[in-house]
């Protein structure tokens, strides 16, 4: 860290004209060549030294990158390079989504998030990434465009590790796909940093709620939790208990139990192993509290 | 490393500038067109001296670039008074007692400024939300936040 | 003596108006010059430097071969090209490593080269082997007999004589203070309170970077363009170690974007000198990355701090005994000083009859520890505040009361024997107290917070020399506005909106007639000591009053001379003189630079005029090396109070200030304004210690050296409601009565937090920063929540 570089070290700046024209130059350039969306944190990395890519890869400008659209059949469509702010404007976001649109809110601050991207939050693949809890939690999937053509990839099979991704090389995300929410959705994002907003999540959890007449408790919750794990973690077994009982005081305290006892955080200078694990379940009790609040009230609504 | 070539429109103007692939458009704006104005804190993305406004947009200029500019307009703190005439803002922070060093001051009006156009009389929250990519170590905010709240209640200032 | 004066005179305007900063249009416009923002030209070269990635080893061998051979290189220096020690009060630094490296981020070498990214490479392309050693990590060890020596040569190095180095050791200073029989004491005491606290290294933080650009001529003239606290110290610290004359160094010194002492002394600006030496004719830029900046510039140095104070029955504070370990780092040729002012003022601001201190200034291998806004205060306010609390529950008076019945007063024999000069601290705890509505509890906002109130007190010397100086002149131009010039420097405390106003009231001009010269140069500038020590509004204050009297009486007898009368008879008002005998006026416009015609044509009287003053204190003693007693150990002290009412959340462990006040006795606020916005700017800093700063070591290796772990105060963390209260007690000698107020609002703002976290849950949490996560887990460890 001593030797950062005071700017950007040398490199080239590629813009390809098609999306095979920048697979092929990435499948070309193996382990030199790189792309970036917003940069946020490619350029952080390159600049520490870490990454030393000799070109980047410029995709922003090539077709349905930047385009938001809405079908109320299929869902939502993110081209890749839209930034966060953009998703936080988006009135279909706000409508449909409003979960993608709190999480995005808390990252860094509003000059990065006209830069930085939920595409690029997710291959960065960092388990601090703000959005990728609520990614998780609709349901998010990638579609990728590779040398050998175009696929999807589901968001909750997509992440291997820190920084680690199912991504090959020359893969590029050209779109994140959400389905429709389950009707009556109710979401929370609570993010616990170090100063009251823009700081890096200690720890992130996510809450999504939805009625289900199929389930005893009328009721399921899915739950992702940001830096407690070397990947993002959803998990499983608090939200089948919470359908099992209707939630109430005991059992929102027994399903954050369960969540606590699921992750493995570490310790590092954002935060002890021991605290992380105690807020997991606090923020956690907090978020289903919320949630199933607000589940009760629109069901009374209705 | 290759040289590009580009256009942009800076304050108004439009440029001409070589810069190199690795060339932020904080160095671009501050080596290459002498407009020193947009400050260097950290070239990390996280202090916010170096804002300015690509595209009718604030950005971190050390995170952007100077060759995704080319065809795009940026506004520095040099373009926010006219002909002599401070800003609303401008005026503002002189009179709360806003700015000590000033290092952070041009990242903080440009930010503001931002604010102001998409949000024509934020609340002290959204205020304090739209400045916390600007660090300043001298003031402890409140008079900037105040010196937003002056300006907003002001009706030129989102008109200019 | 100047204090009669002062009294008898009326305080002219603008002095205590608020008037706008005369910096103010050209920092919104962006139109002000940093250091960084000077157009150097196109023979500009750009140095990096290579740096130690251990924090203790001896050097075995440099080899730059590779990289002189680098295209582009124009320079490679190392330690053997600059054999001079350098240092302010104890000169232990070489300019580059010689021998050993001390910590992680001690220069080695260095590169000129004619892009940053070419003397990158070539830093890299330097090859150095180490011999590793073991690292000295916590200074109360290091203290101690079993310790790595860090500075074999101690005893060798030039040291001021008020500064105690103990070679053979790691201690660099010792102060003592031996007041009364403290070992007698303790039995007459109803209550005693003993604790042990740990303050953390911390960083400034200006948001603008160090940076320096040098150039050396043929004739081996220097020129150093600096982001500087000190262009003075500079100039005559690298003229030393560089075996110069000071006339021939001129350093130049913009505005600085934020300094807090980070920029004071001489640190990384020798390394650009050096560098430039080797490429004549050539300016060099250094300019520090944030990362470098967190590894090498100047930190706050880390506190182990032992307390025990004890009262009588009724509360009276009867003894202390207080022992400091200072993590002072690798070098401490400043720090020494900060250790001793931590010495001299080890009581607080208490009147206590029996005192014993020992404060030792540790070597670690830790970063360079140098001056930080409150010089040790708000270290050992840290624990010491939180101590006086603990005693005021343990013997049952409230914590206000007994700050009231025990703080320092007018008249009192303080710590080191000296006489307490006029002083409104009761007035400042009186004040805050009453602001924050102390004795009320308001209920929390919500089931899972719970709320609390703290106050803390404080005192702080400008710690200095006993003869720092300043000076100071005033030049008159044609259209009747004045030119300041000074030497000291704006670094956002608004110095030179004071210096103008002080020049308008003491000369009879308008305030926005009078500019200050700019930037200061050492070549053209008056002398001053440094920018630090919140020195400035009260010595180059007097400097500059003085300065604009000389030249109001130049220009009165001037006129009195063509009008023949007497000069008393004569006043400047608003920039016309005016006679109170002959009812006769002139606008000061052009017969200050050409003086006024004899009549029918006989010739001039006067000329350019250009006044000229000079302050030092000449009455600050020595003390005594073995009890620290003296006559005067400073010049004074401001004094002042915080009180906090916040909130936790007891899910968390996140603290919420809900409100904070201050007050300030700053003798006479020349611009209230700006002494109100010093206040709330120093308290906020002051929280952003509190809550979420330290250099977080391992090994001696920074673990956060950038914004990214190193988080400060954001716009949403500092307080909305922050009230400050300005106390009015007059400073004799200082300028229509004031004194220094810079430094002092984040001296009680940790201790204060701390006793409002106490209030609300019945914890100590101990040593800052009080993070959500200690916070919490001291309530878990307590057993108040699960
Ligand atoms: C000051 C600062 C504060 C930050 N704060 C936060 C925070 O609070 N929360 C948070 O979650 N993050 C934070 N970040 C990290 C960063 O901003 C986010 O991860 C952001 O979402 C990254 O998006 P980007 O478009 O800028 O990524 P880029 O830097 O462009 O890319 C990131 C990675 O993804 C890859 N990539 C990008 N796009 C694609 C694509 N279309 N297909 C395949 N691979 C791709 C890149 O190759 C790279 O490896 C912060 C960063 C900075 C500099
Ligand atoms: S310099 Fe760009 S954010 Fe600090
Ligand atoms: S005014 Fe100095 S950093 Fe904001």
């Amino acid at each position: 860290m001593i030797n950062v570089h005071a700017g950007l070290p040398e490199f080239e700046y590629v813009k390809p004209g098609t999306m095979a024209e920048a697979s092929r130059f990435l499948v070309d350039h193996v382990g030199e060549a790189r792309l970036f969306t917003g940069g946020t944190d490619t350029f952080v990395r390159m600049r520490d030294g870490f990454w030393k890519e000799k070109y980047l890869v410029d995709v922003k400008h090539l077709q349905g990158m930047r385009t938001i659209r809405f079908d109320p059949e299929k869902g939502l469509t993110l081209g890749a390079a839209v930034n966060m702010n953009e998703v936080i404007a988006s009135a279909e976001v706000n409508a449909h989504y409003p979960l993608l649109a709190e999480a995005a809110q808390t990252v860094a601050s509003y000059q990065l998030r006209n830069r930085a991207t939920i595409a690029g939050n997710i291959c960065n693949a960092s388990p601090a990434g703000d959005t990728l809890g609520a990614c998780l939690v609709y349901n998010a999937s990638l579609y990728v465009h590779g040398v050998d053509g175009l696929r999807d990839e589901l968001l909750r099979t997509f992440f291997c590790g820190p920084g680690k991704t199912v991504l090959h090389v020359g893969d590029i995300v050209t779109e994140l796909n959400f389905p429709i929410p389950p009707q009556g959705a109710r979401g929370k994002y609570i993010k616990l940093g170090r100063n009251v907003i823009s700081d890096l999540a200690i720890v992130g959890i996510t809450v999504l709620g939805f009625p289900d007449a199929d389930v005893p408790s009328g009721f399921r919750y899915r739950i992702a939790l940001a830096s407690v794990a070397p990947t993002p973690l959803v998990v499983e077994a608090a939200g089948g208990l919470l359908e099992e009982k209707a939630a109430s005081a005991e059992t929102i305290e027994a399903a954050a139990q369960l969540v606590m006892e699921a992750c493995s955080p570490i310790d590092d200078v954002r935060g002890s192993a021991r605290y992380r694990k105690l807020m997991v379940r606090n923020l956690t009790r907090r978020a289903l509290t919320q949630v199933a609040s607000d589940l009760a009230a629109s069901g009374e609504a209705h | 490393m290759s040289n590009h070539k580009i256009n942009v429109t800076v304050n108004g103007e439009v440029e001409v500038v070589e810069v190199p692939a690795n060339m932020t458009l904080l160095r671009m704006l501050r080596e290459k067109l002498a407009l020193t104005g947009t400050k260097n804190g950290c070239s990390a993305g996280e202090c916010g001296a170096c804002t300015v406004i690509l595209n009718g947009e604030p950005v971190n200029s050390c995170m952007v670039l100077a060759v995704e500019c080319d065809g795009a307009s940026v506004m520095t703190i040099e373009g926010l008074s006219k002909d002599g005439q401070l800003h609303a803002l401008q005026q503002a922070v002189i009179d709360q007692g806003a700015v000590q060093c000033g290092f952070c001051t041009p990242g903080v009006l440009m930010s503001a400024y931002a604010l102001l156009q998409r949000n024509a009389k934020p609340t002290d929250e959204e205020i304090r939300e739209a400045l916390v990519g600007n660090l300043c170590r001298c003031t402890g905010y409140n008079r900037i936040v105040e010196a937003v709240k002056q300006a907003a209640d002001q009706p030129e200032t989102v008109a200019a | 003596m100047a204090n009669k004066e002062a009294q008898r005179e009326k305080i002219p305007n603008p002095i205590g108006v608020s008037v706008p900063r005369i910096d103010a249009r050209e920092k919104v416009t962006g139109a002000a010059i940093y250091a960084d923002d000077i157009q150097y030209g196109p023979g500009l070269l750009y140095a990096r430097i290579k740096r130690s990635p251990h924090p203790h080893a001896l050097i075995k061998s440099i080899d730059c071969s590779k990289a002189k051979a680098l295209p582009g290189v124009k320079a490679v220096v190392t330690g053997d090209d600059f054999p001079g020690y350098i240092g302010l009060y104890l000169q232990d630094r070489y300019i580059f490593c010689r021998d050993r490296v001390r910590y992680v981020g001690d220069p080695v070498a260095g590169v000129a080269a004619i892009s940053e990214e070419i003397a990158e490479q070539a830093v890299e392309l330097i090859n150095v082997e180490y011999e590793v050693l073991e690292p000295v990590l916590n200074p109360e060890f290091g203290a101690g007999p079993d310790a790595a020596i860090i500075h074999p040569k101690l005893g060798e190095y030039v040291v001021a004589n008020f500064i105690f180095p103990e070679p053979g050791s790691n201690i660099s200073n010792h102060f003592r203070i031996r007041k009364g029989d403290v070992e007698g004491a303790w039995k007459d005491c109803a209550a005693i309170v003993e604790k042990r606290y740990q303050i953390p290294h911390v960083q400034h933080v200006p948001i603008e970077p160090h940076i320096a650009v040098a150039k050396v001529d043929e004739n081996g003239k220097v020129t150093l363009w600096g982001s500087s606290q000190s262009p003075f110290a500079q100039r005559n610290l690298i003229a030393s170690a560089l075996g110069k004359s000071q006339s021939d160094v001129e350093v130049i010194a913009p505005f600085v974007g934020g300094g807090f002492g980070s920029k004071a002394g001489v640190s990384m600006e020798s390394l650009a000198v050096a560098i430039a030496t080797r490429v004549k004719g050539r300016p060099v830029k250094l300019r520090l990355t944030r990362e470098e900046e967190f590894y090498t510039a100047f930190v706050r140095q880390g506190l182990i701090a032992y307390f025990k104070m004890g009262c009588d029955k009724d509360g009276r504070l009867l003894a202390m005994e207080n022992r400091f370990y200072w993590d002072g780092g690798a070098y401490t040729e400043y720090s020494v000083n900060i250790t001793r002012a931590a010495g001299y003022s080890s009581s607080g601001p208490y009147d206590v009859p029996n005192v014993k201190a020992d404060s030792y200034c540790v070597y670690t291998n830790h970063p360079v520890t140098g001056p930080m806004r409150g010089f040790g205060m708000p270290e050992m306010h840290s624990g010491l505040e939180q101590c006086i609390d603990d005693l005021a529950h343990e013997i049952g008076i409230d914590p206000v009361q007994f700050r009231l019945l025990n703080c320092v007063r007018t008249g009192d024999t303080i710590v080191t024997g000296m006489k307490m000069h006029p002083t409104g601290l009761s007035e400042c705890i009186e004040k805050v107290a009453k602001a924050i509505q102390w004795g009320e509890k308001a209920p929390p906002s919500a089931p899972n917070k719970r709320r609390g109130k703290g106050i803390a007190i404080m005192w702080k010397a400008p710690a200095m020399p006993p003869n720092a100086g300043s000076s100071a002149w005033v030049e008159m131009n044609e259209d009747g506005t004045a030119t300041v010039g000074v030497g000291g420097q704006e670094l956002g405390q608004g110095t030179f909106t004071v210096m103008a106003q002080m020049a308008a009231g003491a000369l009879g001009i308008p305030y926005e007639d009078v500019r200050v010269a700019r930037p200061v140069d050492t070549d053209y500038s008056p002398y001053e000591w440094q920018t630090v020590a919140s020195r400035l509004t009260w010595s180059m204050g007097n400097a500059v009053v003085n300065a604009a009297k000389d030249a109001r009486r130049q220009i009165l007898e001037m006129v009195a001379q063509s009008w023949d009368e007497n000069p008393d008879d004569l006043d400047i008002v608003n920039g016309v003189v005016i006679s109170y005998k002959s009812e006769e006026a002139v606008p000061l416009k052009n017969l200050v630079i050409y003086g006024l015609p004899k009549p029918n044509d006989q010739g001039w009287i006067g000329g350019p005029v250009v006044g000229r003053g000079k302050f030092m204190p000449t009455y600050v003693t020595g003390l005594d090396p073995q009890t620290g007693q003296g006559p005067r150990a400073v010049v004074h002290y401001t004094t002042g109070a915080e009180a906090v009412e916040l909130e936790v959340d007891i899910e968390t462990g996140k603290v919420e200030v809900i409100r904070g006040v201050a007050a300030f006795d700053v003798g006479k606020a020349i611009n209230p304004d700006m002494v109100k916005a010093q206040v709330e700017g120093g308290f906020v800093q002051g929280l952003s210690t509190a809550f979420f700063e330290s250099l977080i070591l391992k090994d001696g290796v920074l673990q956060n050296p950038s914004f990214v772990d190193y988080r400060i105060a954001t716009s949403a963390d500092a307080p909305k409601d922050i009230q400050a209260i300005i106390v009015e007690v007059a400073q004799d000698d200082g300028p229509y009565g004031a004194r220094g107020v810079g430094e002092h609002p984040l001296v009680p703002t940790i201790p204060a937090i701390g006793n409002a976290i106490y209030d609300a849950i019945g914890v100590r949490v101990g040593a800052p920063p009080f993070s959500a996560e200690k916070v919490y887990l001291a309530m878990v460890d307590a057993g108040i929540i699960a």
